[in-house]
């Protein structure tokens, strides 16, 4: 079974559509910018200055109240959205395994943003970028973009988002959403990484997966524990004690994760693999249009 | 020193090298991929295990797994203490349940009750194809339980083990042991329990299958070894008790005893004994009534049974006596003159003797002769069992029975019986004076409804009247007719066979005599006997005299057991008594029922017919003292041996189970849960 069967482009078509018919106006490409300019939605007033263009001046709030206010308008613009997809190898792993599981979501995020009109560009990484989709749009890329995700494979000793995000910062034409999919086992590069694009002004969206054995393992006993990602080996004996520190640690990782997207105001969303896709899809949307 | 039962099964210890190379190895270690090592590093490089023994905790288990399989190993090698050692071992047990075993150790706990755990743990330490009998020694020996390797069943049998009051008849126990190892004598032994108050110790410490251990400690104890009471010979009323008290402790003892007959109490005796030392004492005092006799020793001492006696004064009852004469003076005036004589006189013969008495026939005798006891002096004519023929040629004492109680104290050598007759009788006869031609001149005879006197001799004109044998003899035969009754009810030790003499409807009668304890010994299946058990404890009932008429009896323990037998004649044979106390025989005839314990009483007579009755004592120097007469084997030894009754390989197998139950606990309980 392919990784982008039929079943999965008829749920990329049904997310699509109910996300024109839920969020019109509130997603991607719909979205505004924060640029004021040449727009037709109105934003806001400004005290007139000498050599405004006096056909942006509010008459009508100067016939009321005699004050001198600009009218500004909100410029419209398409969107660039990024999508990091962490393809590490720590990313390989578990049922369903993960990675094909964030494959399918960025998938989904560049079918609904296409279906918008707007311009999605992936980019796989570990500890620097593996490959990348340049920007594209139209929804008539979505087979190379469903191609590209098909042919990344899992790769790299290490993850650095921090990396991957200056090369990004660099590259980029425009600033834009940024989609960040990780497990984000890589805590300082991630920070790094998103503290530097909210820097650059790109808007950083954290899709954190993870799967339910990493949050809640059941092994008990001596155990040699092989990290995928760089080949490490660690022999331990795990009791019941020690598991129920794990996942009080494990639990305060997710905390901290979510603490510091809040801090700084970012769109967070976890999931385990267990979840599909497409149920967290909707979830996503949800929470937008809770924001918008 | 240990030995193994099955040395060969010690290579199972090479489980331990597979342990031990699995546990290096760390087979059981489980590779496992994840994601990240980041949590996990961050777990165990933050606690680092820092206690000496969390560093160890991997080698401990190892070492648990190793004593495991040692100890499962070291119980399947069966480790055998020395005397162990022989497979198939062939045990009987003996548990001394004697008088002596009853005395109480510190802790309120008797001798006999240490005895039974321990047997109870030899019981259990039995293993395959082992086997071992219980059998007791109180008084008797008693097979409890042939040889067996059921457990259970030795066990059931040692703790019903009665207590007895008897002495220890070890040397017939032994002998039993040995007669039931005779087939095979090699691997087999007779473990003796006892607190070696035994006699006969050297005899029995020499027998190489033997081995005896000790149970309690040397106690102080002051018992009364010897008990008799007898009515006064010179006084009519008078009665003698003759008492011996024994201090077998190793301190002075001052004490009193008290006597009392019917619970009134008679005389109090202080005594002082020395360490060792008996006292006998002879007590007279004065009663017509009789009754029962207690004598008790003022002392708390290890062992109470031996501190009080019992006994049976007989009651002087007048003696009715018919005399048939036509004036004989001698007779008339020898039997007028004996006390507790109602004598009664008369010239016609009747037809029976007076109840409870005697008829004297004076020359003149009735063709048939009376019923009950007769004594006839100088017959004339015949009789139904005699016949009188002529004269004796030479009517001179030629020879006297000098060992018959009928002529005890009387000497007769040459003394001339004139017109004594020449006499033939039809059954069989004791001549106790006879004439140079072994003629009969006097003679006794025993017959169903009373026995015979027979004297020929005119007392006219014979000198015998004169002479001081005279109302010896006139005397001894009347006391042989009474039999003891009224003199002296002997007090059956116990341990031995008491001789019960039934008392018929016409004569109560009650004769005890002490029977050794050669005695012959009841036979299952003899006709005229029956077996059966009082107390726990054999007891054999035997008819003495030959086959007559069959009586159904009952005989009550002091402790209020009955027991049914049936007895043929006068008289039977009960024991070994085992119990010390009052003993009881009534005739199944009467009217008894049941109580509620069990037990069977007479109705309608609230005191003991004492006549139905008879005295047992312990009265025995070697049990009273509570000293073992030699070294013997610490029972305690036997306690280490089965290891509180169990056999050592079961003792290993369970630490082994211990071990992984901890080794469990501590590694593999939070893996497998």
């Amino acid at each position: 079974m392919s990784l982008f069967d039929s079943d999965f482009l008829k749920k990329l078509e049904y997310l699509s559509l109910v996300s024109r018919r839920v969020f019109r106006g509130r997603l991607l490409a719909q979205r505004r910018t924060k640029q004021l300019g040449g727009g037709i939605e109105f934003a806001d007033h400004r005290e007139y200055a000498a050599g405004d263009d006096l056909r942006y001046l509010d008459w009508n709030v100067y016939a009321k109240f005699g004050d001198l206010l600009l009218k500004r308008f909100q410029e419209e613009e398409d969107l660039h959205v990024y999508i990091l997809l962490d393809a590490s190898k720590s990313m390989d792993c578990g049922t369903p395994n993960k990675f094909d599981y964030a494959r399918r979501i960025a998938a989904a995020l560049a079918y609904i943003a296409l279906a918008d009109l707007d311009r999605v560009s992936i980019m796989a990484y570990a500890d620097k970028p593996l490959d990348v989709l340049p920007l594209t749009r139209g929804k008539d890329r979505v087979l190379s973009i469903l191609k590209f995700l098909e042919n990344t494979k899992t790769a790299g000793t290490a993850t650095d988002l921090a990396t991957v995000a200056k090369s990004l910062v660099n590259r980029a034409q425009r600033t834009g959403l940024v989609v960040i999919i990780s497990d984000l086992y890589d805590q300082a590069g991630f920070r790094a990484g998103v503290d530097l694009l909210r820097h650059r002004r790109f808007e950083p969206h954290v899709i954190q997966i993870h799967t339910a054995e990493e949050a809640n393992p059941t092994f008990l006993g001596d155990i040699e524990l092989d990290e995928i990602e760089t080949g490490q080996r660690r022999k331990i004996t795990v009791t019941e004690r020690k598991l129920k520190q794990y996942k009080q640690l494990f639990n305060e990782f997710l905390i901290s994760i979510e603490t510091y997207c809040k801090t700084y105001s970012l769109s967070c969303t976890r999931s385990t693999t267990d979840l599909p896709f497409d149920e967290l899809i909707m979830r996503m949307m949800r929470a937008s249009g809770i924001q918008s | 020193m240990l030995e193994f039962a099955s040395p060969m099964l010690a290579w199972w210890a090479a489980l331990t090298v597979p342990i031990f190379l699995i546990y290096i190895i760390k087979v059981r270690l489980r590779r496992r991929p994840v994601s990240t090592l980041l949590f996990w590093n961050q777990l165990f490089d933050e606690k680092k295990p820092r206690a000496w023994w969390q560093q160890l905790r991997h080698w401990l288990s190892l070492l648990l797994q190793l004593a495991f399989v040692l100890l499962l190993v070291g119980a399947l090698i069966d480790p055998l203490w020395s005397w162990q050692k022989n497979s198939q071992r062939r045990i009987v047990l003996i548990v001394d349940n004697s008088a002596s075993m009853k005395a109480t150790e510190a802790g309120g706990i008797t001798r006999l009750h240490s005895a039974k755990d321990i047997a109870k743990g030899l019981a259990r330490s039995l293993r395959p194809g082992d086997e071992m009998s219980l059998v007791s020694s109180g008084g008797q020996s008693v097979v409890h339980v042939g040889l067996t390797n059921h457990a259970r069943l030795l066990i059931d049998g040692i703790t019903e083990l009665p207590e007895t009051d008897a002495p220890s008849a070890l040397l017939p126990a032994i002998a039993t042991a040995e007669r039931l190892l005779k087939d095979r004598v090699e691997r087999s032994e007779i473990i003796v329990l006892t607190d070696g108050c035994i006699e006969d110790f050297e005899t029995i410490r020499i027998n190489p299958l033997v081995k005896i251990y000790g149970v309690g400690k040397p106690q102080e104890n002051t018992a009364i070894t010897r008990y008799q009471v007898r009515r006064s010979v010179m006084d009519s009323v008078g009665y003698q008790v003759l008492i011996e008290v024994t201090n077998s402790g190793l301190e002075e003892v001052k004490t009193k005893l008290e006597l009392s007959l019917e619970d009134n109490l008679v005389d109090v005796v202080p005594i002082t004994l020395k360490a060792g030392e008996s006292q006998t004492r002879i007590l007279d005092h004065t009663s017509a009534t009789g009754g029962r006799l207690v004598a008790k020793l003022d002392s708390k001492d290890a062992l109470s049974t031996d501190n009080s006696a019992i006994s049976i004064l007989p009651q002087r009852a007048p003696l009715p006596i018919t005399l048939v004469t036509k004036g004989s003076l001698f007779l008339k005036s020898v039997l007028e003159s004996m006390p507790l004589v109602e004598l009664t006189i008369t010239e016609a013969a009747p037809e029976s003797a007076p109840k409870g008495g005697l008829l004297v026939l004076d020359r003149i005798i009735p063709e048939k002769l009376p019923r009950g006891r007769l004594l006839i002096v100088d017959p004339q004519n015949n009789a139904d069992l005699m016949t009188v023929g002529e004269s004796l040629e030479q009517p001179l004492v030629a020879r006297v029975e000098k060992d018959s109680p009928l002529t005890q104290h009387i000497r007769l050598d040459n003394v001339l019986f004139p017109g004594a007759k020449q006499l033939t009788f039809t059954r069989p006869v004791e001549s106790l004076i006879r004439d140079p031609l072994d003629s009969p001149m006097l003679a006794r005879m025993k017959r169903p409804g009373g026995d015979l006197w027979i004297l020929t001799c005119n007392l006219e004109q014979s000198d015998l009247p004169l002479r001081i044998a005279f109302p010896v003899l006139i005397k001894n035969a009347i006391e042989w007719f009474q039999g003891n009754e009224g003199q002296l009810r002997p007090v059956v030790p116990t341990g031995t066979l008491a001789a019960f003499s039934i008392p018929d409807d016409d004569q109560a009668e009650v004769k005890l005599a002490e029977a050794s304890r050669d005695s012959p010994k009841p036979i299952e299946g003899q006709e005229a006997s029956s077996l059966e058990s009082v107390n726990d404890s054999a007891v054999a009932v035997e008819s003495a005299a030959p086959p007559q008429l069959r009586r159904d009896l009952h005989v009550s323990s002091p402790s209020g057991k009955s027991l049914a037998m049936s007895a043929e004649g006068d008289q039977a044979l009960i024991g070994p008594i085992l119990e010390c106390g009052l003993w009881t025989v009534a005739p199944a005839s009467d009217t008894k029922t049941e109580t509620k314990e069990g037990t069977k009483q007479m109705v309608g007579n609230a005191k003991v017919d004492y006549r139905w009755a008879f005295a047992s004592n312990l009265t025995n120097r070697s049990e009273s003292d509570l000293k073992p007469r030699g070294e013997l084997l610490t029972a305690d030894s036997l306690s280490v041996v089965s290891l509180g009754g169990r056999a050592i390989w079961f003792y290993l197998a369970l630490l082994g189970l211990l071990l992984v139950t901890m080794e469990w606990w501590l590694y593999q309980r939070r893996v497998v849960g």
